[in-house]
């Protein structure tokens, strides 16, 4: 199962102020972390490896992919019930499941748009992730979510096995474990390696990260387990 | 068209022009053959499409039930161009400055404000429908009903809670009314030809409506 990208190049607008990134590469099966400034071109990318764009140039193949899905750094795009009862269903997902991990149970009733957007991402992951993708394209999976919300997230992504994930996003504290490392650097999507080896190139690394690196402790990956063990290393 | 006000102007002479009458529909639409330059149809091919099917039903039911549907399919439509023209020369802060030429500093100040964020949220919802219209399609959710309305309560969500966030940024600032601006135009001599051309073909269609009362007194 792959995903390939020959010359790619995704853009917005012709005007001046617009930009454009280049894209070439492969991504295999695994967990793979785009990381890029905002503004940079993240979702613009993520929607054409989704193949709801067409990029300006260059072709997007894939090869062994039979489903795709991309959650939307907004989940209100993606509410097509008018409950969350109905939410769910329409993700073909058992509410009350749904509900009790995401800790909405009683809200069934609710229009989806009630809820707090931080809730609204929690609800659409958990629909989301209880899928399994051949490709799963998350953009800004981690925005609106608190602290202990990110980690579960991660733990379940950690936890998929199969299918390429393709993580795009700008955070700087919690990470599931990935396999691969990708950044945007200067319009061009660059591919760092895999983890470990990738850390010492990725040049949009978090400072927790970078210590580690300057003080000779490479993490062995960029959870947050593996980030502890490398700190408390002797 | 670069000056707003004769843009503003001249878009509410033909489209009173084109209400009322059919040849002043079709002379509306061929000024806009050849004044409309930013008039993209390509880029907005699908709301004036959408447009014209909305607007094509009305006429086919106005035709069955006796009256006149082509001619008002087409007054319709030229007013439509004319909109869609509007639309796309416009650029941010026109309103607000013409709003301030027009009525003064309080007034004008108010209305262009209020014309320029509506003409942003237009922006927005289209934007809004774009990525609602690719979410839906890697749900692969049939069309139905539901879906019709879940996208429009989306749609009506996000403008109302944008209109929130604005309202109380203003606030926040310290906005109460009015404003101060000094509202700079820059007039073309295509412009004034346009502007003429436009006010040259509503006065034929008064003429020629005057004659029609005259003949029927």
């Amino acid at each position: 199962m792959r995903l390939l990208l020959k010359g790619v190049v995704a853009s917005r607008g012709e005007g001046a102020g617009d930009w454009s990134v280049l894209a070439d590469g492969i991504f295999s099966e695994g967990i793979h972390l785009v990381s890029g400034d905002v503004g940079s071109g993240k979702t613009t990318l993520a929607q054409v490896l989704a193949g709801l764009l067409v990029p300006a140039s260059g072709t997007v193949a894939r090869d062994g992919i039979l489903s795709v899905m991309l959650s939307f750094q907004f989940p209100e795009y993606q509410v097509t019930g008018l409950t969350i009862r109905e939410e769910c269903e329409s993700w073909g997902v058992d509410s009350g499941e749904v509900l009790s991990a995401t800790r909405l149970t009683g809200k069934e009733a609710f229009s989806p748009l009630r809820l707090s957007r931080g809730e609204l991402k929690r609800l659409h992951l958990a629909c989301l992730l209880s899928h399994t993708y051949d490709l799963l394209i998350l953009d800004e999976p981690f925005s609106s979510l608190d602290c202990s919300e990110k980690e579960r997230v991660c733990r379940q992504l950690s936890e998929r096995k199969t299918g390429i994930t393709i993580l795009f996003t700008h955070e700087q504290q919690t990470f599931p474990r990935v396999d691969y490392i990708w950044e945007i650097v200067n319009g061009r999507l660059v591919c760092r390696g895999r983890v470990p080896d990738a850390l010492p190139l990725w040049q949009h690394a978090p400072e927790l990260v970078r210590n580690l690196l300057a003080a000779g402790k490479c993490p062995k990956n960029i959870a947050p387990g593996d980030l502890v063990e490398a700190a408390c290393r002797m | 068209m670069q000056d707003v006000r004769l843009r503003t102007g001249v878009a509410v002479l033909l489209s009173l022009t084109a209400f009322f009458s059919l040849f002043g529909a079709i002379a509306a639409g061929c000024w806009c053959l050849v004044f409309a330059r930013h008039l993209s149809l390509e880029k907005h091919g699908r709301l004036f499409l959408a447009l014209a099917l909305f607007v094509g039903f009305f006429a086919v039911v106005l035709s069955v039930s006796g009256g006149d549907g082509l001619s008002y399919f087409i007054r319709m439509m030229a007013i439509i161009l004319i909109g869609v023209w509007v639309y796309s020369e416009q650029k941010k802060g026109e309103f607000l400055r013409l709003g301030v030429w027009l009525f003064g500093k309080k007034v004008g100040f108010e209305l262009g404000l209020v014309a320029d964020m509506a003409m942003q949220a237009m922006d927005l919802l289209v934007a809004d429908f774009h990525a609602i219209r690719l979410a839906e399609k890697l749900k692969q959710r049939p069309m139905s009903a539901n879906r019709i309305v879940s996208m429009g309560i989306v749609l009506v969500n996000n403008a109302l809670r944008r209109a929130d966030d604005t309202a109380e940024l203003l606030a926040v600032r310290g906005y109460r009314n009015g404003g101060s601006l000094c509202p700079g135009f820059e007039t073309t001599r295509l412009d004034i030809i346009a502007s003429l051309l436009a006010g040259g073909i509503a006065l034929l269609v008064i003429l020629h409506a005057s004659e029609f009362f005259i003949l029927y007194r």
